[in-house]
This record gives C-alpha cells, structure tokens and sequence, in this order.
C-alpha cells in the first residue's frame, strides 16, 4: 500500500527478476520485490527453497546471473558484502552466525564501523536483551541458543541499520523467546524506521511481526499478500505443510 | 650447565622472532610464505646500508620493518591477490619470488659476505658465565615481540578484524570488514617482522644473500606445529628449539641440525592441528 | 557394429605403434645426435637428459595426481649415492654394477614406501604430504653430512671407478632412458590408470567413496618415481664419477618444480623440454650471465604460475584446441573421440539383494560429537531389503552427519553400524564402499576434466580394476545405471567431459557412478536439489525401481517433502541429533509433533 502511494523511488530495497544459484543450476528464480521504510516482508518458505541463497544473492555472496538489487535506488547488484554492509545493511545468517570463540563485547563491536560508537549505542541493546548487557565479557559460544540469537539480533540494531535481513532468528527458540523477538523487531520498526527483510519457516511468528508476506517455492515466489488480510493463515497452511 | 640453558632460551627466542612474521602470514591468510627466508635476508641487508651509512645500530631494525612492509604490500597486490584460491601454487609462487630477491639482491650487493654493526656487542655476566650479550637481547626482544603482537591482536580493532577475518571470513564481510584490507595489511606486517627478525639476527651472523633460506624450513615447522598461535608458537619454539640444542650438544651438531624438521613431521602426525588444537 | 569393434581394436593397436613409432624416432635422434654436437654440449646434455627423467616423475607425482612434491630429488641422490658408495667401497664391475643398481632402485622405493605410508593416510591433508616430502631431502643430506667419509660429507665422493664409456655412449644412455621412460609414462597417463590419477589430483574424497584406494595408489605411484628416480641418480653418478650432497639436496627438489611447471604440468613432454632447457641454458650462462639467468628464471617461474598455471607448453596446447575447434559447435569441440561401449554387468551384480537374508544396515546406539558439540545421539535405524527410507528434519537436525557416520568409521563417536551383518569398524570409506554402501553427495562434486565414459570406468575401479597401458573400449555396469544413462542421454555423451553437462545430467551421472559400485545400501543426499519437476519425477521412478526390483535399501536426505510422501516406505524424523519418530508416512504426516517442529514452535524433542 504505501509504495504505491510513496512510489517506489522510496523504497529501501527493490528486488527486480532476480535469478542466482550455484554451478548451473539456478536456486532463486526470476524474484521480485521491494521494502518501504518501516515495513516488514517475510519470505516464507521451506528448507531448500532458496530464502537463504535469495539473502546471500542480495549481499553480494553470491552471484546474481540477471536481475538487479538496489538500496536506496543505488544498484548494488553483485557488490562486494562489505561494501554492501557498510550502506547500512545488517545481515544476520542463520548459520555460523556469531563468532563463537570471540568474546559478547567483541561480537557487538563487530557490528559497528568503529569502536567508539558502540558505546553510544549499547543503549539500544539494553533496551532491547538487558541479558546481553550483562554477559559482555563472556565468550559467545557458552552462551545458551537463545542467549545467541539475542546477541545476534543485537549485533543488527546497534549499527543502526536502514534494513536488517534475517535468516530464520526463531529457529530453535522457545515460544516466549520467539514472543520476545518479535516484540523486539516491532519496537525497532516503528522507533527507528528500519525496514525488516524476515525469511521465515515458522508460521505464527511470521505472521504477528510481517506487514505483508511471500512465499518462496523452488526458487521462485508463487504468492504474495498482505499479512493482516483474514485468509492469508489458510492460504500460507496450505502451501506450507508437510 | 648455565650456559646450556642459556643456550636453549637464546636459541628458542630467535626461532621464535624469526618464525612469528611467516605465522601473522599463515594465520590470517592461510598461505605459506616460502619468500620468508628471503624476506629475513632483505632485513639483513637493510641492516647493512643502515650501519654503513653511518646511522644508528639502533635504528636497523625499524628500518627493516619499514622495507619490509612496503614489500609485502607490493607483493601481495602484485604476486598474491591472483592465488588466493590456489594455496599451492600460492607456496611456488612465494619460493620463485624468494629466487627472484635472492639474485637482485646480488645484483646489488655481490655475492660476497657482508657485516653489520651490532648495537650492543661482547659478554654479559649471568649465572656466573660470560654469555653473548645480544642473544640475551634477543630473549627481551621476543618477550616484548609476543606481548605486542598478543596486545595487536586482541586489543585493537585491527586485531578484532583480523581474528574475525580468520574465523569466518563471510561472516566478516557480511559485517562491512574488507577481508581483502585486512589480508593486505597483514602480509606488510608479516613481512616487516620477517625484515626486522632479520636486522635482529645479523650481530649473530654473517649477511649473504642466502642467509635467510636455513631459517625457512624450521620456521615452516615450528608455526605448524605451533598450531597457529601465539603462545603454541612460544611452546614449539622452546620445545623444538631447546631438542635442537640438546641434540647438537649432546649427539652431533648435524643431527641437531635436522631434530626441529624431524620432530615436527612427528608431531604432526599424531596432531595434524598442532600443539593448540585438540 | 562389426565395424565399429574392428576400428577400436585398429585404433587401441594405433596407439601402441603410434608410441613406438615416435620412440624409435627419438631414439634413432638420441643416437645421431653425438656426431653433431660439440663435446662440452654432449657433456652438459647427457645431465640435462638424466634431469629429464627426474622432472618425469615429478610430473607424475605432482602434474598428473596433486602430490605437491618437494623431495624427489631424495630419489636422485640416493641412487647416486647407491652407485658411488657401492664403488668407492666395496668393489667394481659388471656383477657389482647390477648389485648398486639394484639397492639404488630398492633403497628409494623402501624409503619412498616409508614416506608414502606415513603422508598418504585417509584424510591427510594436502599440505602435510607436501611438508613430508620437504624433510624428506633436508634429513638425508644432514644424513650425508653424518657420513664422514663414508659418505664424504659435504665435499661428497669422486674419482671412483666407473665404466669410462666415451661421451656418445654415455648420451645414448641417458637418451634412451629418457625415451624408454616418457614412452611408458606417455602410454601410463592414457590408459585406465592415468584418468584414475588425475581423478584423484581432482577430488580425492569423491574417489575414496568409489572405493578407490587412494592412499595405497598414491604410495604405489610415489615408490614407482622413486625408483625410476633412483635409477637416473644412479646413471648420473656413474657417469660424471662425482656425488654431492646438493645431489639429494632441497633446493634440486624446487628446480625440478620449476621445470616442470614452466613446461607445462600434466603434459610429460612439457616437463622433459623445461628440464632439458633450463638446465642447458644455465650452465653456458652460469660463466657469464649466472645470475640474470637465476632472475629470468624466477621471475618467468612467477609469471607462469600466475597467469599460465599449465605451463608454456598450454599456449602451444591452446592454440591447437582452439584451431582443431575452429567450425564445431561448442558441446561438440568439448567431445572426445570415445570408443568406449556399455556392457551389462556380469557376477555378483545388484540381484544378489533380493536373495540376502541379513539386514542391509543395522544402526545402533550411535552418536557424534565435536567436542562439546553433540551432533547425533542415539540413533537406532535398522534399514530392511526393499526398502527407501527418507530422512527428514529441520537444518542442523545431523541428516548429512548421519550419511557421514555411516559411510566412513572414524567419523562416529560411539555406537556401531552394521552392513549386511559385518560391522564398519573404523574402516575407511573406500572399505565401507566394499561391504556395500554407496554415498551421493549434496554438491554435484564430479571430476571436472575427466569425460563421462572416465567417470563410470573410474566407479568400476574397484570390481573390473584398471589397465595400466591402455584404454580397455567397454564399461560393464548394473542394469539399472544403464536404465538411467539412457534415460538422461548420457549414454549418447559418453565423450563429453563433465563440467559441460546440464546440473540434471551431472545428478544422474553421479546416480550411475554409485550404482556402479554395486551397493546393497545406497545413501542419497538430496539427489534431486536444483532439478526441475520432471527431472524429480525420472529419479523418483529410478528409486522406486532400485527398491522394487533389486531389493535395495536406498536411504534418502531430502527437503522437498511432497516428493518424499510420494516414494517413501518409512520416514525417519531428526531433531536436533535425536530421532524423534520412525514410523510409516501416514504416521509421520500425520503427527502434531513433527508440525510443531517443522513450525519452529519447539525447542526440546521429548527423551
């Protein structure tokens, strides 16, 4: 809704016929989209589909064989990651996702450009996981699977990012944590604007944070809607079951 | 007895200098620097000009961390960028490069055997024998060679994004770090301390323009079985190089000379991580 | 038909003759050559020829199977040393000439032997077979050096007796031991053998899960160079009457590098021409130029590495290719003149599944760790004849770990598996592939720059073996490889190397290299990522058919679900390293718990 009123000049992210993948063989086929400021889009899909290879096409780790990304109406298509992160992108993986050998401080250092800022902004994390605030100088890997994802999370906000990409933050984590994650990205939404690209299997969370929602079949996206509408639960059900 | 012990931390500080510049490399960049030995040569050369023009004895050693430095950044640009994804033709490269300095080297200087003035020279008195007072130096110098290189990689942001870059090099560019920088950067400072672990050795040893080349191999060993790590790389070189001493005192000087290449081939069998990794 | 068989035997007898040929050629040039050079040339020749024999084995070690080798030089010494010691200390002629060549040829193999059996174990890396073959030089010269004068120390040994031939003779010697040792290498690297060495050089794990013995071809290979390498020290020594350290030395190790990779690796004739070339030039320039020429050479040696990793000897190679190209169409100038047929199997084959009354696979109690990190625990799966059993669970469920813990017996942590009632042990994934397992992989890992033809012989290394001179012309597989060659068309690409195949044809080729191994329990992960609709549905009925009429147990990974309710018997869930159901499709589909997982609303599987 609000692109078309804003027009699209406005979006943070515009995905145009995207295709990419690995050897020959194309994983992400022909994928369009785009994020407004402040809005949250879901890719939901099962394991395999390419809602992964989509998030690695779009920093620059792998390579996109048509199509185009732009951030900001800047191209970035097939850009260097870092260059890519530093535009304000943050980019948390599902996997391999924080140095586990490196200390919680110095997994959060990692996400700001320069170590100065990070004390300005540890608030943001405070505010967010207080947990994380007090468990600065232990290392990451100890942490508990949830104690991570707060820390991944984390890692995103304090470097105050115009779009967070997320790779499937509720894997592995308890209802009342899965609860908490999305009170989290909503708060961040609506104070700072931040627009959330969320690839997502996991059904209920997906729908209480996304403002609109896609669904990602072999690569290619085979529906998409508006995550508030009243058959959008029967609709995701029946393409998502097992 | 004294002078056996002074001989096996002596000797375990320089393998220690010596090797540290070729691990820096290894670590972040996962490549073998086979110009090491050549590199060491460069430093004592640069040792050489320094004194002979008449500067400090001093001043020979940051002289040849600077050449060394502004070298390895050229030779990463130039020579290692093309093989990151070869690591062993990335080793030949680094050897034929290693041939390539050794002959303008000899170009320049001849093939005959130069000096350099040493900044300290004769005899200390410690545990009631004379005992050369640079090799004593050298025992300082690694001490404070660990603990600065300790301090780099974990106390400044350089040594976060360096350690991050070893980690999980995706992981760090998906988080702005230009892994391509940081690999720059650490080849210079690989290559300073190979230069400057050169100027370090030459009060010891005569300069020619092999000199480095007898280092290479045992620095190779030692940082492999080092595990890749700071104080591995101080348990390897007091362990390898204080057998090594033990061996040429006790057996045969020749023996001694290959119980460091002997002992690591051993070590790596059983432990192909080395001494820090389990 | 019958003509196509009467050109094959034609053109497999060519080849003999056309190596013959060239060889008598050489030989008949190597032989004329004396009258027309000058003395000092002849003399720095008959060096540079027996260099020639050394840079041969390097190319095989290094150019054709990746064996990144610093020591071969240890071989040439040591055969030097055989023959100078022999004959400075204990006697001289014909019976004691035969005597040193013979230690010369054992010693270096024993010692190679030694090397190999401690560098070639499963799962050694790259790197330490290379840090092996480095102290392998510098230990045997400190070894020299140790020798006093026994050995003669650093100044080495000379002035003993030795056969004073006159130089032509001497350089006919040397030339017809390099002609004789190039033509045999020429015919080795063409023939079955060959492609299985570069397989290895391409993606040694892959080969290991055919069942090949790589470490044991490896070591062989390595004793084989060495002795030849012996046996050019050994002519060397005996004709220059002077052995030194440098001889056996490191540094003659990195030369022969050097030559072999300016000439061009993996081409035989690449090395020999850098060998010879190298060496020659150097010694008119050492008294003049010696050290621009040193400088010319390693910067020629950087530049090649860099910009012509095959050599000099690939711009001439690559000129030819793109001039005999010159009017085919791509998939065509990638097609190599195969005269290879399929033929069905004979022996033991597939059938004997259905007659087996053992379980195929039986799993119990296993678990992985990685330190601290527990992968798999407590897995109990007993896989029945007949039967495909898919393994489903969300990412990290420890689906790929369980395919490794079967296939490869240093992997597990605890428990044991069982194939067809013999347990794995801690066996190598080459002997595992023995009692009957085959193993797909996720990424479509095949040998690049073998042919399709290449890629089954090489899957029936292990039951057919392989010639070592020649190409055998047909490929015996199981019926169902064959059923799928056809399907794909395959059969009809058997000339093509395989990096030009489509992502589907590369999945069904990796399918036929499997069969062809003949398992009784076949482990696929995620045979069908990345294929289109129909492509799934083909392998869909393949499976079926392994299971239906050969009475295989075929393990499945995969993600796409819908295909799995379609063709499985029996579904195992994963979570988190435990199994959290094994039950029929209908159970499965059916329960709240494996929704709940799939959905992400759990986080601990029930004990």
């Amino acid at each position: 809704m609000s692109a078309l009123l804003n027009g699209s000049s406005h979006s943070v992210l515009e995905v145009a016929g995207l295709t990419s993948g690995y050897d020959a063989a194309p994983v992400v086929r022909d994928v369009s989209f785009s994020i407004d400021p402040g809005e949250i889009l879901v890719i939901l899909g099962k394991n395999g589909m390419g809602k992964s290879t989509l998030l690695k096409t779009i920093m620059g780790f792998v390579r996109a064989s048509s199509g185009t990304v732009a951030l900001d109406g800047a191209d970035i298509t097939n850009g260097p990651p870092h260059l890519i992160a530093r535009r304000a992108v943050a980019y948390t993986p599902q996997e391999y996702a924080i140095f586990q050998d490196l200390t919680v401080a110095e997994n959060l250092r990692l996400g700001v450009e320069s170590d100065d800022l990070l004390e300005d902004r540890m608030g943001d994390v405070e505010a967010a996981f207080p947990r994380i605030v007090e468990r600065l100088r232990q290392r990451a890997g100890t942490l508990s699977g949830g104690e991570q994802k707060m820390l991944l999370l984390s890692r995103g906000l304090i470097a105050r990012p115009k779009i967070m990409l997320i790779d499937e933050i509720s894997e592995g984590l308890q209802p009342t944590m899965v609860a908490k994650m999305a009170e989290v990205l909503k708060a961040t939404k609506q104070k700072n604007g931040v627009a959330v690209l969320l690839v997502e299997q996991n059904l209920p969370f997906a729908l209480s944070v996304a403002d609109r929602y896609a669904i990602l079949k072999i690569g290619e996206i085979v529906a998409r809607g508006d995550a508030a509408h009243a058959d959008t639960a029967a609709t995701l059900e029946e393409h998502l079951r097992i | 007895m004294a002078t056996l012990l002074l001989d096996i931390v002596t000797t375990s500080s320089m393998l220690f200098i010596i090797a540290a510049g070729l691990m820096i490399i290894l670590g972040v960049m996962k490549l073998i620097n086979f110009a090491h030995g050549a590199f060491l040569t460069v430093g004592g050369y640069s040792a050489h000009v320094v004194t002979n023009a008449g500067f400090n004895a001093w001043l020979t050693i940051p002289a040849a961390a600077v050449v060394g430095f502004l070298l390895g950044i050229v030779v990463e640009r130039v020579i290692l960028r093309p093989l990151y994804d070869r690591p062993l033709d990335a080793i030949l490269a680094t050897w034929g490069l290693g041939i390539v300095i050794a002959q303008i080297i000899t170009f320049i200087f001849g093939r005959g055997v130069q000096f350099a003035e040493s900044p300290i020279s004769g005899t200390t008195d410690l545990l009631s024998v004379g005992y050369s007072s640079w090799r004593l130096v050298l025992v300082v110098v690694a001490l404070a060679l660990g603990a600065a290189l300790t301090a780099l990689l974990y106390y400044t942001r350089f040594g976060l994004n360096a350690r991050a870059v070893i980690m999980n090099e995706n992981l760090a560019r998906g988080l702005g770090i230009d892994s391509v920088r940081v690999r720059a950067v650490t080849f210079g400072l690989g290559a300073a301390l190979a230069c400057a672990a050169g100027a370090l050795i030459t009060p010891l040893l005569s300069i020619d323009p092999n000199m480095g080349l007898p280092w290479l191999v045992n620095s190779f060993m030692l940082v492999l079985v080092s595990g890749v790590a700071i104080p591995g790389l101080a348990l390897a070189s007091l362990l390898l190089g204080g057998a090594q001493v033990l061996v040429s005192t006790f057996v045969s000087p020749i023996i001694g000379g290959i119980t460091i290449v002997v002992l690591a081939a051993v070590i790596l069998r059983i432990r192909p991580g080395g001494l820090s990794r389990g | 038909m019958v003509d196509i068989a009467s050109e094959r035997a034609g053109r497999s007898l060519s080849s003999y003759w056309a190596t013959a040929i060239v060889a008598a050629l050489a030989l008949a040039v190597v032989v004329a050559a004396p009258h027309f050079l000058g003395i000092y040339l002849t003399n720095v020749m008959i060096r540079a020829l027996f260099l020639g024999v050394l840079a041969l084995t390097v190319d095989l070690v290094w150019g054709y199977t990746g064996i990144l080798t610093f020591g071969q030089s240890a071989f040439y010494g040591i055969g030097a040393y055989a023959c100078a010691l022999v004959f400075t200390h204990w006697g001289f002629g014909p019976g004691w000439f035969a005597a040193a060549l013979v230690i010369a040829i054992v010693s270096a193999a024993l010692v190679a032997w030694l090397v190999g059996l401690l560098s070639f174990y499963h799962g050694a890396s790259p790197l330490y077979s290379s840090i092996m073959t480095l102290a392998l030089p510098i230990v045997l010269v400190q070894i020299i050096f140790a020798g006093g004068t026994f050995t003669g120390s650093s100044s080495g040994l000379s002035g003993f007796p030795t056969y004073y031939w006159s130089l032509a003779t001497w350089f006919v010697i040397a030339g017809a031991l390099l002609v004789v040792v190039a033509a045999f290498a020429w015919l080795f690297v063409r023939g079955d053998f060959g492609r299985i060495l570069i397989a290895i050089r391409e993606n040694e794990d892959r080969c290991a899960y055919l069942g090949i013995p790589v470490s044991r071809i490896k070591t062989g290979l390595f004793v084989v160079c060495g002795a030849i390498g012996a046996v050019a020290g050994f002519g060397y020594a005996a004709f220059t009457d002077v052995v030194a350290p440098e001889l056996a030395g490191f540094l003659l190790g990195t030369e022969s590098l050097i030559w072999v990779a300016l000439g061009g690796r993996a081409t035989l004739i690449g090395p020999i021409l850098g060998a010879i070339g190298i060496d020659v030039t150097s010694s008119y320039l050492s008294g003049s130029l010696p050290f621009l020429w040193k400088f010319i050479v390693g910067v020629a040696f950087v530049v090649v590495i860099i910009l012509l990793p095959n050599g000099i000897a690939s711009l001439v190679t690559g000129a030819w290719r793109r001039y005999k190209r010159h009017g085919k169409d791509g998939a065509a100038a990638h097609m190599h003149r195969e005269t290879v047929t399929l033929v069905p199997a004979k022996g033991r084959g597939l059938e004997e599944n259905l007659a087996a009354d053992t379980s195929p696979i039986r799993i119990e109690a296993l678990t992985c760790r990685y330190g601290s990190l527990t992968v798999l625990d407590g897995i109990e799966v007993e896989g029945r004849r007949g039967e495909l059993l898919s393994i489903v669970g969300p990412n990290g469920a420890g689906k790929t770990t369980l395919m490794r813990c079967i296939s490869n017996g240093s992997e597990r942590s605890g428990g044991e598996v069982t194939i067809g009632g013999e347990t794995i042990g801690r066996k190598s994934p080459q002997k595992i592939v023995a009692l009957g397992v085959g193993r797909s992989f996720q990424n479509t890992s095949l040998f690049d720059s073998l042919t399709v033809g290449d890629c089954l012989r090489l899957a029936r290394y292990r039951i057919d073996g392989a010639r070592y001179f020649e190409r055998s012309d047909k490929v015996a597989l199981p019926e169902p490889a064959l059923d799928i060659l056809k399907a794909t068309g395959l059969d009809r690409q058997l000339g093509l190397e395989t990096r030009y195949l489509s992502h589907g044809m590369k999945r069904g080729l990796e399918l036929a290299m499997v069969l062809a191994t003949e398992p009784r329990v076949l482990l696929l992960d995620e045979p069908t990522a990345g294929l289109t609709k129909a492509e799934r549905t083909a392998i869909g009925s393949v499976l079926t058919r392994l299971v239906e009429d050969y009475g295989l147990c075929v393990f499945l990974i995969e993600h796409d679900l819908d295909f799995v309710r379609e063709i499985s018997s029996r579904i195992v869930v994963l979570h988190q390293g435990k199994m959290l159901l094994d039950g029929s499709v209908e159970e499965v589909v059916s329960s709240d718990l494996v929704k709940a997982v799939y959905s992400g609303q759990e986080t601990e599987a029930p004990a």
